[in-house]
């Protein structure tokens, strides 16, 4: 079996990186649906997980730090998925709405 | 009880702040008896500490007790040196810059000490304090402000015991300006009062001069220390390396010459004694303390008798190595020889009973200062000691006495305490009577009172140690003491009442012209005022005099010649016995007393009779009567000067400092005027427009927050793609 590095250069996988970066960043700029926003930021964070494995995979495969980081983003992205699901609650419960353009209260 | 020492001066100033700043400065009679009750606490406490003196308890630095007689140091035999403190706390209180001789930082300490003088000055104190204001509750029962008398009394004594054990004269200085505003605040206290006659000295005139008169010698005893600190490098008592009564520091002084030919122990303790001079009323700074009987009368008792004008002496003493190894103490002795025999004098042609007794205190005060400079340190503070306990009980009496008058002949000062209107008193005031008699006796020196073995004691000094002039002078002194007070004693107890048709000096006497202290005699109710016969005082008033009497009687007897109980206690050799001037002095004393008995037997059968000295030597009876003119001399001369200065000076003020000072001011407007215009303009104008802009320039930015999250976002990632070009395209090229 030949090696995956060898086999895939590291640009290929940047690209797929910033790729799906730019989707995530396009859901949470455009999407009304409080939701839909909070699948688009996980989009991103695992985006740049990919980034982090990359790096290390490709450039530091004797150090663990990149691993680590990523394990770190993960674990990050479940704790916001968390709070951020239960602040959609809390949000829904009192307006009726999750349509993040009708929550507007941070109007200065 | 020794480490409890330092609570001895708190007690008084627990009653101070009490009385001051808690609601008990509204009731009377509270006030007097915590005054009271704080005092005899603080009497008994140092009573306790006296007894381990006696025991000789010597206490370490680390707490650690031994006794005087397991101590084995002798100390150096030909110079004078005190005995080694029982205790001896202190504490660092103010870094100062200076550094000693010997190199060491020397910072300014705090602290108590106590040794066998100071054990017998705290009880002394403590004890005439606590009868005097006992004695204060019943004299000053009608006075509206009696609370506020008990807070200064209280002061006053908290501060001449914190003096009496300071542990350097820093402390020692602190005390005595604190004393001497009690005495301003005393001698003032019926600060409202006014008289008829304007040439008569008012209570706040009285005052005011008291605070000066001190304050020349104080300002110049501050100087002493501040010269001794240069020299010293520390106000701390001892031997010890490091303290003033170092023995090389004291032989170095006495070798440093100053100007004027002096060496620069003498200008110390010179400086120093000019604190003496003022606060112990000696020649030529005597004059205000017969002005300070202006006071309430047990203000004269306590302050103006027994305890502040003898600091003076008890500095001396304190001090007294530096003395010895300078050579002020003829100085000192002079000065203390022509007070005695000057004020002895005045004394004889006064007829207010307390400015008798005050020039009496001066002139006993002068045989404490003659002591002290011929080196009767013993038996100066012997008399210092007998003569508080003896001259209190006699202004205590003079107070009942003056009580007792008022009621025949109303409440004028000088009606009241004019002893041509008394007489026969003893058969209305018995009490008063015995023990003003044992008082004056003492203070006469008659065997075996008090005043004999004190006064005795300074006359064999003065005669064993070959001071002829001064024993001459003392004994001569000693002699009018006797005179005088027997025609006091005469005029005042014996005879006839006079009181029914008293002369009345100062003229137009409206009887209730004068704001009195018992407040006017309607609200008081107690007894009416003029026109009764003189009554005994109340218990309050003579329970004091009898344990004041019984001291005065019997005191002396803590150093015959045969049982030197006090030197013993003072660890000092004992002064030696002389039969010669105890004889001698016997009789002069007796002759003393024979002189005014005789004189005075059959004069003043009324009120307005001459007195027979004055038929005698109408010219010398006038001067002295007139206290030799010093208060006039002192107008005349300080007086007028102060005066023609104060002229001059507003001359100067008014014609080159005003001229300055004004033309100063219209250019300062002018530039004020200039400053406005620029502000105006410039500043105020710019300021507006800047605060406007920002109000602006933040409306139109408060756009951008529309609220919505996902905008926010997006301006987050443009910031960031922005900086990134700029970082990329910019910052890296």
């Amino acid at each position: 079996m030949p090696n995956i590095v060898e086999a895939v250069p590291l640009s290929w996988v940047l690209i797929l990186a910033g790729g799906l970066f730019c989707i995530g960043l396009f859901g949470a700029l455009s999407r009304r649906s409080t939701i839909a926003i909070l699948l688009s930021i996980e989009l991103m964070l695992n985006a740049v997980n990919i980034n982090l494995i990359a790096f290390w995979r490709y450039l530091e495969p004797q150090l663990v730090a990149g691993q680590i980081f990523a394990l770190f983003v993960i674990v990050v992205a479940a704790a916001e998925a968390a709070v951020g699901l239960a602040m959609i609650i809390a949000i829904y419960r009192t307006r009726q709405t999750i349509v993040a353009d009708e929550v507007d209260t941070l109007r200065g | 009880m020794l480490e409890l020492a330092w609570l001895i001066p708190i007690f008084p100033l627990l009653a101070f702040a009490l009385i001051t700043l808690t609601p008990v400065r509204h009731n009377k009679a509270a006030s007097g008896w915590l005054a009271i009750g704080l005092m005899t606490l603080a009497t008994l406490l140092a009573l306790g500490v006296a007894a381990e003196v006696a025991q000789g308890i010597l206490v370490a630095e680390n707490g650690s007790r031994t006794t005087r007689a397991a101590l084995s140091s002798v100390p150096p035999e030909d110079v004078f040196s005190f005995p080694v403190p029982n205790i001896v706390r202190t504490l660092r209180w103010a870094p100062v810059g200076g550094m000693t001789m010997s190199g060491e930082q020397a910072p300014f300490t705090m602290g108590y000490l106590i040794d066998p003088m100071v054990a017998a000055m705290l009880v002394m104190v403590t004890i005439t304090s606590t009868c005097i204001h006992m004695f204060s509750l019943g004299y000053m029962a009608h006075d509206e402000r009696q609370a506020r008398f008990f807070s200064f009394m209280s002061l006053f004594t908290a501060a001449m015991l914190t003096m009496v054990m300071a542990s350097n004269l820093l402390l020692f200085f602190m005390a005595w300006e604190i004393m001497g505003l009690a005495s301003y605040l005393l001698i003032g206290f019926w600060y409202d009062r006014n008289y008829p006659d304007l040439r008569q000295i008012t209570p706040r005139q009285a005052a005011i001069k008291a605070f000066i008169t001190t304050r020349i010698g104080d300002v110049l005893f501050m100087v002493g220390l501040a010269y001794l600190w240069t020299q010293a490098g520390s106000l701390d008592f001892g031997r010890a390396p490091g303290q003033i009564f170092e023995l090389g520091l004291l032989q170095r002084l006495a070798a440093t010459p100053t100007a004027l030919g002096m060496s620069a122990a003498t200008a110390i303790a010179l400086l120093i004694f000019a604190g003496t001079i003022g606060k112990s009323a000696q020649f030529p700074l005597h004059v205000w303390l017969p002005d300070a009987m202006e006071g309430p009368t047990p203000v004269s008792a306590l302050i103006h008798a027994a305890t502040m004008v003898a600091a003076g002496v008890f500095l001396v003493a304190r001090t007294y190595p530096i003395f010895e190894a300078s050579g002020a103490l003829p100085f000192v002795a002079f000065i203390g020889s022509l007070t005695a025999l000057g004020a002895a004098l005045i004394a004889c042609a006064q007829f207010d009973i307390k400015r008798i007794l005050a020039y009496s205190t001066i002139s006993q005060l002068g045989f404490m200062v003659a002591a002290l400079g011929i080196g009767g340190w013993i038996a100066a503070l012997f008399h210092l000691l007998m003569h508080a306990f003896f001259k209190a009980l006699l202004f205590l009496g003079a107070g009942s006495v003056i009580h007792g008058m008022e009621a025949a002949v109303g409440t004028d000062v000088t009606t009241s305490q004019d002893i041509r209107n008394m007489g026969d008193l003893r058969r209305f005031m018995p009490t008063t009577y015995w023990t003003y008699l044992v008082g004056a006796l003492a203070l006469a020196g008659i065997p075996p009172l008090a005043g004999f073995w004190s006064k005795d004691e300074i006359l064999a000094d003065a005669l064993s140690n070959g001071h002829i002039i001064v024993w001459i002078v003392l004994s001569l002194a000693s002699f009018l003491t006797a005179f005088y007070m027997t025609r006091q004693v005469r005029l005042v107890f014996f005879g006839q009442f006079r009181g029914d048709s008293p002369r009345r000096d100062t003229r137009p006497s409206e009887p209730k012209a004068v704001e009195h202290a018992y407040g006017t005699d309607s609200v008081a109710g107690a007894h009416e005022h003029g026109g009764h016969t003189p009554h005994e005082s109340p218990w309050t008033m003579t329970v004091p005099l009898i344990i004041l009497a019984i001291f005065a009687a019997l005191a002396g007897f803590v150093n015959t010649p045969f049982a030197h109980g006090l030197s013993n206690f003072l660890e000092a050799e004992a002064g030696s016995f002389n039969i010669i001037a105890v004889l001698i002095a016997t009789l002069v004393a007796l002759a003393g007393v024979g002189a005014g008995w005789i004189m005075y037997r059959d004069s003043f059968v009324t009120a307005q009779d001459d007195d027979p000295l004055e038929r005698l030597q109408p010219a010398m009876f006038g001067a002295l009567n007139r206290r030799l003119g010093f208060d006039e001399l002192y107008a005349r001369t300080i007086g007028v000067a102060t005066t023609v200065l104060s002229i001059a000076w507003t001359a100067l003020d008014l014609w080159v400092i005003g001229r300055i000072v004004s033309g100063v001011g219209s250019v300062a407007a002018f530039l004020g005027r200039l400053n406005f215009i620029v502000d105006d303009t410039v500043f105020n104008d710019g300021a507006d427009s800047l605060a406007d802009g920002v109000e602006h320039g933040g409306d139109e930015v408060r756009r951008i927050e529309t609220g919505r999250i996902q905008d926010y976002v997006g301006f987050a990632f443009g910031g960031v793609v922005v900086l990134g070009v700029v970082y990329l395209y910019i910052i890296q090229r």
